[in-house]
């Protein structure tokens, strides 16, 4: 459903993603990962309309969708998390997640209810009241997800939110991932958790320098010459995966 | 409705006031308060719904005056007319302000808005033979309601709460609606709420163009009021100051935190106003320096405003009270 076609993306003299090309399909678990400065997140701004692309299209169901704005992206079923997340910090999580429903919802009441289904989802029943401020960072990570979740996406980026976390919110972040999986939502994961990546993504991408050098199932990635050489020095061992 | 009873008591307060006291020093004091009220409700719209902190909100307001003055002295029309047409100037200068200072935060934004104040009361100030210039307008007195002309200040008392109410409601409209959250989104992370599908700049042009016809209307009631018009009274820094102090002393984004912080504010400087005027006159500047400490008390000590501190104060009493 998401097609990149040669997207590429310039800042100054840095080019940041050159000539990547890629494919999403309708429910999917895509994993992109690559070293720090791949260009990963600046890839994710360009799906996501947050950047213009220099070069080349991206596609969502065919249409052309390079440099509408991320809101209109957003109303089209493709939304994002942050990588440093974004709370509405002031705001209850309840809030938080409502605000993410109202973009579908007309009325303030419906809204609340479904940000109630999805905080459920993402288990955060017991915080809906809180501040989203005062949430530890895994609970934040978990926010980020349901935010985006109630504007009812049709594919999800998310952003390392896994990274961060404890091995218990780990394992309720994959189980939730997992879930959302199982209901048909398509999902593109930036992710340094490489043994998380693993067991998650059907496919994955790796991106280094900015281009992309593999693309495959993990265990064909993890036996891929050219990614080891470029995480070789890195703090991650794939062979750990 | 409980959410609503500190208005409640307050407006409630204001309307009783009338049938007690007839001295017309404390009515006008009672006006003030009810209008200052008002266009800092007016600004909290902008500055403190959407987060555009606007200093230079006296554009709007003496947009407003003007208009009420000029239609009635110019064109002889009726100051309710003028009120109209004031808010529909104000509206299309807010928003050619919002869209223009659209990429603008924080204190650039702030800077902006003074200089559009500022550009106006140039064109007010030298455009002699429409505006009288310098020498500013005085706005005739013509009884009856459609010419906004009272003799009494009871009138003026109902009047002016009317719109505090009304300004009141546009902001409890923006805590429980859907363009309200969105807004909110916008004022606490603009890329978050992009993401999640707001149209972020549509809606702070918006909530500015909003904030600015309701300031506006605020500046023609005052103009009627007051029934004089001079350029560098309405269009100048410290009214718009004023008009953010208020909503920053009382509580910032709180809908009834306008209102208190007027009342505290006005009020005072009422009686310093009084106490300080003939022979001490020279003491007459000393309301500016209580109302810098004040002000700086406030931001120092309590950021949220009085509203959100005797809120907090208030849940604190009733958890102890329960336990």
């Amino acid at each position: 459903m998401l097609e990149l076609e040669s997207v590429t993306k310039r800042f100054g003299g840095l080019t940041a993603v050159k000539d990547v090309s890629l494919r999403a399909q309708a429910g999917e678990i895509l994993g992109i990962i690559g070293p720090n400065g791949a260009g990963k997140t600046t890839l994710f701004n360009v799906i996501s309309g947050f950047y213009a692309p220099d070069g080349g299209h991206v596609r969502l169901d065919g249409r052309d969708i390079s440099g509408l704005a991320p809101h209109h992206v957003c109303g089209l079923g493709l939304t994002r998390t942050f990588q440093l997340v974004k709370p509405f910090g002031n705001l209850s999580v309840l809030d938080n997640v409502m605000i993410g429903a109202l973009t579908r919802l007309r009325a303030v009441g419906a809204a609340r209810e479904e940000a109630r289904r999805v905080i459920a989802t993402c288990r955060l029943e017991a915080f809906a009241d809180s501040r989203a401020r005062s949430l530890p960072i895994g609970l934040r990570k978990r926010l980020e997800v349901a935010r985006a979740l109630a504007t009812r996406p049709r594919l999800l980026l998310l952003d390392e939110v896994m990274s961060g976390l404890n091995a218990t919110e780990l394992v309720e972040m994959i189980g939730i991932l997992r879930r959302l999986h199982a209901d048909g939502l398509g999902l593109i994961v930036i992710e340094h958790i490489m043994a998380a990546m693993m067991r998650l993504a059907q496919r994955i991408v790796v991106l280094h320098h900015g281009e992309k050098i593999a693309e495959g199932r993990p265990d064909e990635i993890s036996r891929d010459p050219r990614v080891v050489d470029a995480y070789l020095g890195e703090e991650f061992v794939l062979a750990d995966a | 409705m409980r959410h609503d009873l500190p208005a409640i008591v307050l407006f409630g307060a204001a309307a009783l006031t009338p049938l007690v006291i007839r001295d017309g020093f404390l009515l006008d004091g009672l006006v003030l308060i009810l209008l200052w009220g008002a266009v800092s409700g007016a600004w909290n719209v902008a500055g403190g719904y959407a987060g555009q902190v606007s200093l230079g909100h006296s554009a709007f307001f003496g947009l407003g005056a003007y208009s009420a003055a000029l239609l009635a002295t110019r064109f002889h029309r009726s100051p309710w007319l003028g009120l109209l047409v004031g808010a529909l100037l104000a509206t299309v200068a807010g928003l050619i302000i919002g869209y223009l200072s659209n990429r603008l935060k924080g204190p650039y934004f702030g800077l902006a808005t003074i200089a559009f104040s500022q550009v106006l009361l140039i064109v007010a100030s030298r455009w002699r033979g429409f505006t009288s210039g310098s020498e500013g307008i005085p706005v005739p007195f013509r009884p009856g309601f459609w010419t906004l002309g009272f003799s009494s200040k009871v009138p003026w008392v109902y009047l002016i709460l009317a719109l505090a109410v009304g300004i009141y409601l546009v902001a409890r409209y923006l805590e429980t609606s859907r363009p309200g959250y969105q807004l909110a989104g916008v004022r606490e992370d603009e890329d978050a709420a992009e993401a999640l599908g707001i149209p972020c700049r549509r809606l702070k042009v918006a909530a500015i163009a909003a904030s600015a016809a309701l300031t506006s209307v605020c500046g023609g009631l005052w103009a009627q009021y007051v029934g004089f018009v001079d350029p560098f009274y309405v269009f100048s820094v410290d009214l718009s100051i004023r008009f953010a102090l208020n909503s920053i002393i009382g509580g910032i984004g709180t809908a009834v935190g306008p209102f208190v912080g007027s009342l505290l504010i006005t009020s005072l400087e009422t009686y310093l106003r009084a106490t300080f005027s003939d022979f001490k006159a020279g003491l007459i500047g000393i309301y500016l320096i209580i109302y810098g400490c004040l002000l700086i008390v406030v931001v120092r000590f309590v950021p949220q405003g009085l509203v959100g501190w005797l809120g907090e104060r208030l849940r604190a009493v009733g958890r102890y009270a329960r336990a």
